[in-house]
């Protein structure tokens, strides 16, 4: 868990992030951070989510639950 | 009947034969009377494509970043079966990332297969025990973004623009020995490698797609015939050419 709170405050250029966090409130938030995410996904976690599973999950908390059950 | 593009007598390796721009390749270089070697990691997809050629055909299941393991086994088909004219480096894999996710070990492993790998073939190509002396041709596989510049594709796009400094250079170094070196690069072709990449992105994205290509998206067939016609004696005096089949992508 550490690590991916460290790893989303990297993505979100922001220098610590809360579980509660709302995604799309970053201002890094855009089309690229998105992509960042699924990048980031597919090698830590060896599992694919679509931009739009990232916007649905709303926090980052939510984005941890959907990397966790998909 | 005269065909110029006949490639009767000839015999080329065909680097990522198993599937997409790979398979259509080797089908129509076949069809036009080459003796192939067909390399992947997907074994199976080999045999597949293997069953689908309609002339002689060898199938090499390697792992291209294994460069010691490639030699060995190019080696050893080559003397029992015949010395090759060249080959088709179509073998490659896509690296969607922004920069601020570039991953080192994955960048390091998409130059190695993407370009690294292309250059360990010509080595092993040009090679006296390998090359039949002849007609030699060695066709490598870039991008429209090994062109111009597209976001998140930074990693992908320095793999294959890599290929048009090998190409040139060893096009110079090789000229010598009679081998044309050549690198094509396809817009996007209906493959499951766009699928794959397509998935990461919303439902507009295939409405762009077809906007950058004023000819729409292409067939794997579209960029395997450019490849025919490099390889083919037609092609005789090019070499050192960054051809671009991509449905006017670049043009714009």
């Amino acid at each position: 868990m550490e690590d991916f709170l460290e790893k989303m405050a990297e993505l979100f250029e922001e220098d610590t992030v809360q579980l509660t966090d709302i995604i799309v409130d970053f201002d890094a938030w855009d089309s690229l951070t998105s992509l960042s995410i699924i990048a980031y996904v597919g090698e830590e976690f060896q599992k694919t989510i679509s931009a739009a599973q990232i916007v649905e999950a709303e926090t980052i908390g939510g984005l941890y639950e959907l990397i966790k059950n998909s | 009947m005269y065909n110029p593009i006949s490639l009767i007598g000839k015999k080329y390796i065909i680097t990522g034969a198993s599937s997409g721009i790979g398979k259509a390749t080797s089908l129509l270089l076949s069809r036009l009377g080459a003796t192939l070697i067909l390399l992947d990691l997907n074994e199976k997809g080999l045999l597949e494509t293997a069953e689908m050629c309609e002339n002689t055909t060898i199938v090499l299941s390697v792992d291209l970043l294994d460069t010691k393991e490639l030699k060995t086994k190019i080696v050893s088909i080559v003397s029992e079966s015949g010395k090759v004219n060249g080959f088709v480096h179509l073998a490659g894999r896509p690296y969607l990332s922004p920069l601020k996710s570039l991953n080192e070990n994955v960048l390091l492993d998409v130059l190695k297969l993407n370009s690294i790998a292309g250059l360990e073939l010509a080595k092993i190509c040009s090679h006296k025990s390998v090359f039949s002396g002849e007609s030699g041709a060695f066709v490598f596989i870039s991008s429209v973004y090994g062109c111009v510049g597209s976001a998140a594709n930074v990693g992908y796009a320095m793999s294959k623009s890599a290929l048009h400094g090998v190409t040139k250079s060893l096009a110079i170094e090789l000229a010598p020995k009679g081998i044309r070196v050549n690198c094509v690069a396809p817009g996007f072709v209906k493959t499951n490698m766009l699928e794959s990449i397509s998935g990461s992105f919303n439902s507009d994205y295939d409405e762009l797609l077809n906007k950058l290509h004023p000819l729409g998206l292409g067939e794997a067939a579209d960029v395997a015939n450019a490849i025919a016609f490099l390889v083919s004696d037609m092609g005789k005096w090019i070499t050192g050419s960054i051809l671009n089949v991509d449905g006017g992508f670049t043009a714009q």
